[in-house]
């Protein structure tokens, strides 16, 4: 067996666990008693200067320590025994016992009959050996990742308009500068609060727009001067944008030196906007017409071109988690093309990445159709360079899988894989039409869980081993702002737990497969660097020294692409803001499409009136991983509810504070009743990251974008009702709420 | 790969119909089709809509010209219309004496301006002769000219105040020009306006400067030398136009008297183009007539789509029909298109024709299309059309909206009808409902209602227990924020990023906290985004004010004592 690294006993400057906003923090060892007289925590966190959060820390930051120490850590490998439960062995054991059932299952099924589902909160390091050990040892094409859930429709339209992806093309901190900031389907102040502090100079200026169904936290910034609201009909956010763009064309206020020198398809789009005049938007949106002109002539006036001081149009989720978020992504695109904000510094698009390594997990090789460095699998210069690197055949190298969705609704089927492992993601509670889910892993004839807690995917799995996570490991972590930072080692791992860098050059070799796989992050990281060399996502001039030297040196992090350099040149400084000069693609011009709205997949009918969004609250994360198990966090949101506006609460009989039950074509929830008016009268909002009878994704939709197969998780149409007051109803939806949530665990997902 | 012969497709008329259809084929399944596309404009397919934008001056020319779709199957021929029609053998002769042959034939036709049979514009023996200054509204051309000549005269006179002649009338007095509309109704766009409306949309037209001309009809163009110099007017509807009653009537003038204006619009309504079908044998009534299915009863190969036809349900002249029809038509189409292939692959070879994502490559729209239509039962009576009846008028800041049932009308049994009618804050808003449902509308002077009860209608979303709640924006008027700390409740939260509320910071001032940056320490509150720090140095003053110098307080008695010593 591998040793585990001692964690040093000095003060560790690392990240915080959670979003991609990745907050600087420092981690000191050991020793002070927690909280309300329980065991002491392993270490206390301190915020530290870092240009994301500027010292700043949300009370999940504050709280983090509280994760590594939680009662129910998985400590050594379980695997399901005879009698149906999960039984502790040892690593050999259950190794071995993973090696054998893989080799059957390849016996039968061939080799694409095992796949790996992995996660966007894995350190760039481990994204990269997991893409490597699907193609190399597996040689599976069936990896996907539940970055599919988030950042797909951003970086398929960024791809495809700037021949790159970068979730923010620009430092966070330039924000700061602007007159304008459009927010669309984001609402940072609930997920990462630290980020409102790049919003204040906007503020300040009148200048923050928010578009978002929902009254949000993010939402009541612009309040009293600040900025404005738009609060469009869910699902629509596309026509916002193609409306704002048609006033844009419409009283020329369009950037049309920009446009002829830096772009391409601009006739095209202006064709296709000419049937979205505000008053029909008006009729699809449910926003006022004059409102959507006085926005885009505000946006227009921060445009650089027209001598304002910048503006940035930023998406989220809420847009991009559609059937039609890769189109929407691409209107906003066109709106900021349109007004020459993009590749100009103080101005940009950008997408608002979630997971805390949500970029870096998308770059290097876990996405079914990726090799390392952003490469496509089906490029055969990027398979040639890959292949060298990892010593391999390039014919060897599979070709595209499939993607997320259809991969989980393919297990267990005929031609479908009938192995799964499973790294830092929960899909039980954070895949679309969970129920569905939870049938598909049933099918399987193997199901491996890589976790540092027992989730409820874990809790059905044939092996569940025993990983590192955040503070108890060494590797990099690529910011929302494209920033490649350290995360840093504070303490050792519990009991047997191990990095899944360990783990997989066990399961090579184990597998007998020949190809190295190094276990210590810093040689993996070089050997990513390597492999991204001349891709898109270039990071071969990095190592984790020379991030550790420039941390030292004041400057935090580089941002991709970083090449190297040959010898004897200085090396390259990385790229804080991209496309100044020119874009990524062929012709260094951005592309500009043409997109028009469909609507969501599932809308409102007779029988399911009302719609359905669902969103975060400031003290959850994700599927509510670790932080439901952070008392401090628990306390204050302890369960799941729905957000629904009192005159639907009066309509459905539904009171505020009494159960509701949400119903749509794909099976109903239960939860509490919350009453306001910051939500439509036609809409409920309800948080994701509960399990159980509360578990929002289990009535979420799973209809795909056809461009990026994300899923539209945030528009569905459902009918709202009052669960009939039974006490003993009631009681058994308490026990199996109290029960679920206290399993339902994942790791940064 | 391509197993049968491409549809051929002949449409006439290339607006916005006539294009949107060709689209519409074309994004499902191009190869499918042979499409022709006779257009009698020159020009491009462009947003007739936004015309009346362009006469206001709201919108660049170049920004309304809509998407031309183009490509290998679909041939385009502009500025040459079609002349006739010979159903036998499926022929299409154009302007040009080119014949187009067609499996199915769409008219797409449109409509023309109605012109007043008025003495100046007809002459005697009906033929139409537009003296310069005198111009619809239908077409580019029209908006061109109307925009030309507003430079050149400081008068206009609108003639029909429908929602064209209000649209236009708004945007040319916007332009500076002292602008007249007269309508014969006693109040404006009184098809979709009941009075009470009609009134408060009068006012709001009288504010931006337009002078109406209520029950009153134009009995002549005056001409001089070629050029329209005023219109004469006599009495309107019923007679009454002369005597000013009901206080929504007249600005000045009598009937019978004469308006000077360089500038004649003509927005009187329009008629549907039905020549070519009436001539081919088609029946025709107001329109061309069609079925639900949009076809021909005389001929299952002929369509009409837009404002040229005129199906079951009647047609309002709104382009979101005309598209809902091109979107159904297309529908019908591809899955005809998608049938024979089924036929002919079958024949060709048995193999399943049905493919999914991951087993290869996707089966064509059309193949899905045709299999999504084929599992659904044939409901061809009574197609859902709702949500494209929304009058919409662009006027600005005047915001006029009108739906389905409402205005003026009989009362219907099971309809609920409740009204707003606030004249002196221009506000006018009225919501039928019927079964829980919307049904119908009408919103002047409110913009945000009037985008909510769209909503509502279109979507068919339930509506509140007690519908006088649609009358208003659904928000609850909520206290002011407490303005100072005493005021301010005790869960209340003062730093959201770390969920620190008032009463954890003045607990936190009791075991010792003396200064903003102790209370930071103890509640982490100021430390996410820093907002809230004003706010916390707020309290630590008032604290400080309150708590110091004296003895221990129970909460409750701070608040007593702050309101006495800060009162």
């Amino acid at each position: 067996m591998s040793t585990t690294v001692a964690a040093p006993a000095a003060p560790q400057k690392t990240h915080c666990p959670y979003c991609a906003l990745q907050c600087g923090m420092e981690l000191t060892p050991a020793g002070t008693p927690g909280p309300d007289g329980r065991a002491p925590l392993p270490v206390t966190v301190a915020p530290r200067d870092f240009p994301t959060n500027a010292g700043g820390l949300c009370q999940k930051g504050w709280t983090s320590a509280t994760v590594l120490g939680v009662p129910d850590r998985l400590t050594t490998p379980l695997v399901r025994g005879a009698d149906g439960g999960l039984t502790a062995v040892t690593w050999d054991a259950a190794l071995d016992l993973v090696v054998s059932r893989v080799r059957a299952v390849q016996a039968e099924h061939g080799r694409h009959g095992v796949a790996i589902f992995g996660g966007g909160g894995l350190t760039n390091e481990k994204a990269y050996a997991l893409g490597k050990f699907a193609r190399t040892v597996l040689r599976t094409p069936n990896i996907d990742y539940n970055g599919r859930f988030c950042m797909s429709s951003a970086a398929a339209a960024g791809n495809r308009a700037f021949g790159a992806d970068r979730g923010l093309p620009f430092p966070l901190t330039d924000l700061g500068g602007a007159d304008v900031v459009l927010l669309l389907g984001s609402n940072p102040a609930e997920t990462m609060p630290p980020f409102v502090q790049h919003l204040a100079g906007a503020r300040g200026r009148g200048g923050l727009m928010v578009v978002d169904p929902r009254r949000s936290a993010t939402a009541r910034l612009a309040d009293d001067g600040q900025g404005v609201h738009l609060q469009p009909v869910p699902g629509t956010d596309m026509v916002v944008l193609l409306a704002l763009l048609h006033v844009v064309v419409a009283e020329g206020l369009a950037d049309r030196d920009y446009l002829a020198a830096r772009t391409t398809g601009w006739d095209d789009v202006v064709r296709s906007v000419a049937a979205w005049w505000p008053e029909r938007a008006e009729t699809v949106c449910g926003i006022p017409a004059e409102e959507l002109r006085a926005t885009a002539r505000r946006l227009a006036a921060a445009a650089p071109a027209r001598g304002g001081r910048g503006a940035y149009v930023l998406t989220g989720r809420g847009v991009e988690q559609s059937a039609q978020g890769t189109a929407t992504v691409t209107a906003a695109i066109n709106l900021s093309l349109a007004l020459g904000l993009v590749g100009r510094e103080g101005s940009g698009y950008g997408c608002l990445t979630g997971q805390g390594n949500g970029q870096g997990g998308r770059e290097h090789g876990q996405k079914n159709d990726q090799l390392p460095g952003y490469r496509k699998i089906d490029d055969p210069a990027a398979r040639a360079h890959v292949a060298g690197v990892w010593g391999v055949d390039p014919a060897t190298i599979p070709g595209p899988g499939l993607p997320a969705v259809a991969l989980l609704g393919s297990l267990g089927t005929p031609g479908g894989p009938h192995a799964l492992f499973v790294h830092g993601s929960n899909v039980l509670v954070s895949a679309p039409n969970a129920d569905r889910v939870r049938e598909r892993l049933a099918a399987l004839e193997l199901l491996v869980v890589c976790d540092v807690v027992p989730s409820e995917t874990a809790r059905m799995a044939d092996v569940v081993l025993p990983v590192t996570q955040w503070a108890e490991e060494e590797g990099t972590m690529t910011s929302l702002e494209g920033r490649v930072i350290r995360r840093r080692q504070a303490v050792d791992p519990p009991g047997e737990a191990r990095s899944e860098l360990w783990l997989l050059a066990e399961l090579a070799r184990r597998l007998g497969s020949d190809v190295a796989f190094p276990t210590d992050p810093a040689v993996v990281f070089d050997e990513l660097a390597r492999a991204s060399a001349g891709g898109v996502a270039d990071y071969s001039g990095l190592s984790h020294a020379r991030l550790d030297v420039a941390e030292e040196a004041g400057a935090p992090g580089l941002f991709w692409p970083c090449p190297a350099e040959p010898p004897g040149e200085p090396a390259h400084p990385g790229t804080p803001r991209m496309f100044l000069e020119e874009f990524a693609t062929p012709d260094g011009r951005a592309r500009m499409v043409p997109v028009d709205h469909a609507g969501p997949t599932d809308d409102v009918r007779d029988d399911a009136p009302t719609y359905l969004v669902t969103g975060r609250v400031l003290q959850h994360y994700q599927s509510g991983a670790q932080t439901r198990r952070v008392p401090e966090l628990d306390r204050i949101v302890p369960e799941p509810y729905v957000e629904l506006h009192p005159q639907l609460g009066l309509r459905t009989g539904v009171a505020d504070g009494a159960r509701v039950r949400v119903t749509s074509a794909r099976g109903a929830v239960e939860a509490v009743a919350r009453w306001t008016d910051t939500v439509r009268p036609d809409t409920v909002f309800m948080p994701f990251h509960w399990s159980g009878a509360g578990s929002v994704n289990r009535i979420t939709s799973d209809a795909v974008d056809p461009i990026s197969s994300m899923p539209e998780f945030k528009v569905c149409a459902v009918s709202v009702a009052p669960v009939p007051q039974m006490a003993d109803d009631v009681g058994a939806h308490d026990a199996h709420d109290a029960h679920d949530a206290h399993d339902a665990q994942e790791v940064p997902a | 790969m391509t197993l049968h012969v491409p549809l051929k497709v002949v449409v006439v008329g290339h607006g916005m119909v006539g294009s949107r259809l060709v689209d519409e084929l074309v994004r499902r399944s191009a190869e499918s089709f042979d499409i022709t596309v006779l257009g009698a404009e020159p020009y491009e397919p462009y947003n007739r809509v936004l015309l009346s934008d362009v006469v206001a001056g709201r919108t660049d020319v170049a920004a309304i010209t809509m998407p031309d779709p183009g490509g290998d199957h679909v041939t385009t021929l502009r500025g040459v219309a079609a002349v006739s029609v010979d159903r036998r053998a499926r022929t299409v002769t154009d302007a040009a004496g080119a014949v187009h042959a067609y499996d199915r034939l769409v008219l797409a036709t449109g409509s023309r301006a109605r012109v007043l049979p008025l003495p100046g514009l007809v002459a005697d023996d009906g033929t139409v002769n537009l003296p310069a200054g005198v111009h619809a509204l239908r077409t580019l051309d029209d908006a061109r000219e109307i925009v030309a000549a507003s430079v050149n005269t400081p008068r206009a006179v609108v003639v029909g105040g429908g929602v064209l002649g209000v649209e236009a009338a708004y945007g040319l007095a916007g332009r500076g020009l002292q602008v007249t509309l007269v309508d014969p109704s006693p109040a404006p766009m009184s098809r979709q306006l009941d009075t009470a409306a009609g009134a408060v949309l009068a006012a709001g037209l009288r504010d931006a400067g337009v002078t109406l001309r209520l029950g009153a009809r134009p009995s002549e163009v005056l001409v001089a030398g070629g050029r329209a110099v005023g219109v004469r007017l006599g009495p309107g509807r019923g007679g009454d136009g002369g005597t000013g009653h009901g206080g929504t009537g007249h600005d000045g003038g009598d009937a019978g008297d004469v308006v000077a204006a360089g500038l004649v619009v003509l927005t009187a309504g329009t008629v549907p183009e039905t020549g070519i079908a009436r001539e081919a044998g088609l029946s025709t009534d107001r329109g061309i007539v069609v079925g639900h299915d949009l076809a021909c009863p005389d001929d299952p190969r002929v369509f009409a789509i837009g404002d040229c036809a005129q199906p079951p349900q009647g047609s309002r002249g709104l382009v979101a029909e005309g598209w809902d029809q091109a979107r159904r038509l297309a529908d019908h189409l591809a899955s005809l298109v998608a049938v024979r292939a089924q036929e002919a692959q079958r024949a060709a070879a048995p193999r399943e024709h049905l493919r999914f994502p991951h087993e290869g490559e996707r089966p064509s729209m059309a193949v899905r299309l045709g299999t999504l239509l084929a599992s659904r039962a044939a409901t061809d009576q009574g197609v859902d059309t709702r949500g494209t009846d929304v009058v919409k008028v662009k006027a600005g800041a005047l915001s006029i909206v009108s739906m389905g049932v409402s205005g003026p009308r009989e009362p219907a049994p099971g309809h609920r009808a409740v009204a707003l009618h606030d004249a002196a804050a221009g506000r006018y808003v009225e919501a039928v409902v019927a079964d829980g449902i919307l049904v119908g509308a009408t919103c002047v002077g409110d913009p945000r209602v009037a985008a909510d009860l769209t909503a509502a209608y279109t979507r068919r979303t339930p509506v509140p227990v007690d519908p006088a709640f649609l009358l208003l924006t659904p928000v609850m008027p909520s206290a002011e924020p407490a303005s100072s700390p005493e005021h301010m409740p005790d869960d209340a939260t003062v730093c959201r990023c770390n969920g620190v509320t008032k009463h954890d910071i003045t607990a936190c001032w009791d075991d010792g906290a003396r200064s903003a940056d102790d209370i930071a320490a103890a509640t982490r509150a100021t430390t996410g985004c820093g907002s809230c720090r004003e706010a916390v140095c707020g309290l630590a003053d008032w604290l400080a004010a309150t708590r110091d110098g004296g003895a221990p307080v129970e909460p409750g008695a701070a608040l007593v004592h702050a309101s006495a010593g800060e009162g």
